[in-house]
């Protein structure tokens, strides 16, 4: 665009520094937080009021901030369950598809065993192992098929994983609804209840997953940043051509990263309906914490891939997401203020996206561009 | 049985509206994986407009240029930007599933219009899904426009060449690829299940997304893919007319996905791409930058 002798373009940001990464996610989320105050017009409090009835509830009430650590563990697999296969390039966008699995498969354990009616045949500290490495297992599958029809016939993985999104939400409701395997004995359309000694072991009302998640984010960015496997993993992310010649086999990449992405969805399955004091069952309504595992996309985008920047996000997004029903109930909003903070925080995102990549140029057009140029050829 | 053909016929319109703008943006060469978005902000829209003022056609008018700033926004980002189109697609999509559902949980329930009258049982839509696609395959297969958008899609450095430009065409198309998602969006809330509920597409959105991969970008194919997928819907919500008491409802509804991801796979096998194939725009989901 040219304004008189000034010309405004945008171009491509060549190399992005840590703290303009750091201060775009801020900026990012600050800027959705500020958006998210039309959605109070409608309440019964001042603006002030009802941002502070959020974090209060989300970060100062004893109850709230328990409550919020449990979803930051879910939101976190859910996260790296996104961010791994986002690292290659590829979208998983099948996380709630994943994290069903991954809750089905915990609760074959008990049912398998028959552990939820008599004696337990098995100690059930090796029965709550077994029940992670089924979530886990199950969810790597699911993830593992999508990114094995991605790696061997380059079938559009979004495609896969949403199909198998609502294939396993229906078997879900097969499963617990309606006289299905898993229903419970006295409630309806709800999943049988783990018996006391298989439901997560709680630390100061926190439980052992809170470990696994954070040990991942360790791990996840040393993956990335120090050995051979998350350099290949990183290079094929930005230039799967130029990769592909450095010798690095695409098949087994895109498999293994969906194997991983899955693993970690499904532990967020297994973390979901088994170690959250009150819940310890598929609920009725275990459709919400699909919808919750796409607050995962949004904290690896914007966190940009880096697992241990996605722990501060995520416990932010856990509140507030919390925060928001709390005050939707305390303030008399219409429901889904949660949903809705999702949708403007990815609206955000894809404008700081674009200020991430693109800056605004602003330089003066030399003089003698402005002047015509000869359009006659010389003679001879 | 003539009321469960006319009702399939209804849903296979919707999966037809909003592939149909998919398969005019990706001849463009301008992916768009956030369609699911576009239907659910449309439909919400359109829904909210004719209850509040009582007016069909009011409700259509908002669907539609609801669907037309989005696909204008997702074309922003695409085309102006030059960014990753997946991720405006999939962005528009999640903004829409989060702001539809506090937007509409207010109207939740029945339109509680006078149904939009049908022929015989049959949607009128249908028809227009009908015309829209003989004049979809006019436009493309037969016009000066339709050879410049295909170029657009193809190599649009060789159509910038031969003096169109490839970003006005692609931004008309992402345009009427957004009108037609919302389009269907809005024929969903306010004639083929006239009820609003949070996320009430469920996926519809993604098959017709893969519909339009099914076509290998050929409207008459896509009319016939999205005619079978509508009965195989219909059929999936009423197991019960075809074969009662097998299986549970619930495993029933995941057929119509669960039979994507096999039609996903064999056209993707490198004999379906060298046999047919051949009519994916070559350059769908590059953005084009000015040499």
């Amino acid at each position: 665009m040219r304004l008189g002798r000034y010309e405004l373009t945008l171009e491509p940001r060549p190399a992005v520094s840590a703290v303009y990464t750091v201060l775009t996610a801020v900026v990012a989320i600050l800027l959705a937080l500020a958006l998210s105050s039309f959605l109070f017009l409608s309440a019964d409090a001042s603006l002030l009021g009802a941002y502070r009835a959020v974090f209060s509830y989300a970060f100062f009430n004893p109850r709230g901030i328990l409550a919020t650590v449990q979803r930051a563990i879910y939101l976190l697999f859910c996260t790296y369950a996104f961010l791994v296969p986002l690292r290659a390039g590829l979208w998983n966008i099948g996380l709630p598809g994943q994290v069903f699995a991954g809750a089905l498969a915990a609760f074959a354990v008990p049912f398998v065993l028959r552990a939820q009616e008599q004696t337990l045949a098995l100690p059930p500290g090796l029965l709550i192992l077994l029940m992670v490495a089924a979530a886990a297992a199950a969810g790597a599958m699911l993830g593992g098929f999508a990114g094995l029809l991605r790696a061997r016939l380059q079938v559009n993985e979004i495609l896969v994983t949403m199909m198998l999104n609502s294939i396993l939400f229906w078997l879900v409701a097969y499963m617990i609804k309606e006289g299905g395997p898993f229903m419970g004995a006295t409630a309806e359309g709800e999943g049988f209840t783990l018996p006391a000694p298989l439901t997560a072991p709680l630390l100061r009302g926190v439980p052992f997953t809170a470990a696994l998640a954070l040990g991942a984010a360790v791990l996840l960015d040393l993956l990335f940043a120090k050995t051979a496997l998350g350099y290949r993993i990183r290079a094929f992310g930005e230039n799967p051509a130029a990769a592909r010649y450095g010798g690095i086999s695409p098949v087994a990449l895109s498999l293994l990263v969906f194997l991983l992405g899955g693993a970690f969805a499904g532990l967020a399955g297994y973390h979901a309906f088994t170690a959250v004091p009150g819940v310890y069952k598929i609920p009725g309504n275990y459709g919400f914490y699909g919808d919750l595992a796409f607050y995962g996309i949004i904290s690896a985008l914007i966190a940009r891939g880096s697992a241990v920047g996605a722990v501060p996000i995520a416990v932010l997004f856990a509140g507030l997401s919390l925060g928001a029903r709390f005050a939707q109930g305390a303030l008399h909003l219409p429901f889904g203020v949660d949903y809705a903070l999702l949708g403007l925080l990815m609206m955000t995102f894809i404008a700081s996206h674009a200020l991430y990549q693109f800056r605004l140029a602003w330089r003066r057009v030399p003089s003698e561009v402005l002047q015509p140029a000869p359009t006659e050829l010389p003679e001879g | 049985m003539w009321d469960l053909l006319a009702r399939s016929l209804g849903a296979s319109t919707i999966f037809l509206f909003a592939a149909l703008g998919e398969l005019v943006n990706q001849r463009s060469g301008v992916l768009n994986v956030g369609l699911e978005g576009l239907m659910l902000f449309g439909g919400t829209a359109a829904f909210i407009t004719a209850q509040t003022t009582g007016s069909y056609p009011l409700g259509f008018l908002a669907g539609l240029t609801i669907g037309g700033l989005l696909g204008l926004a997702h074309g922003f980002f695409s085309i102006t930007l030059r960014g990753d189109q997946v991720v405006s697609g999939m962005g528009l999509w999640i903004l829409s599933f989060g702001l539809t559902t506090y937007l509409g949980s207010a109207y939740t329930g029945p339109l509680g219009l006078a149904r939009i009258p049908s022929l015989m049982g049959l949607s009128p839509f249908f028809l227009v899904g009908v015309a829209l696609v003989a004049i979809t395959w006019l436009l493309i297969f037969r016009t000066s426009l339709g050879l410049a958008i295909r170029s657009a899609g193809e190599n649009p450095a060789a159509a910038e060449a031969s003096g169109i430009s490839v970003v006005a065409i692609r931004y008309l198309c992402v345009t009427v690829g957004g009108v037609l998602a919302g389009l269907s969006g809005a024929t969903y809330t306010l004639s083929y299940n006239p009820v609003w509920n949070y996320n009430f597409l469920m996926g519809w959105g993604f098959v017709s997304l893969a519909l339009v991969f099914f076509s290998m970008w050929n409207p008459w194919i896509l009319l016939a893919g999205a005619s079978l997928f509508g009965i195989m819907w219909q059929l999936s919500l009423s197991p019960e007319l075809v074969l009662p008491g097998v299986l549970s409802r619930y495993v029933w509804r995941t057929v119509p996905f669960a039979i994507t991801i096999p039609i996903l796979v064999v056209i993707s096998t490198p004999w379906f791409r060298t046999r047919w194939g051949l009519a994916k725009p070559e350059a769908l989901g590059r953005p084009y930058a000015k040499g």
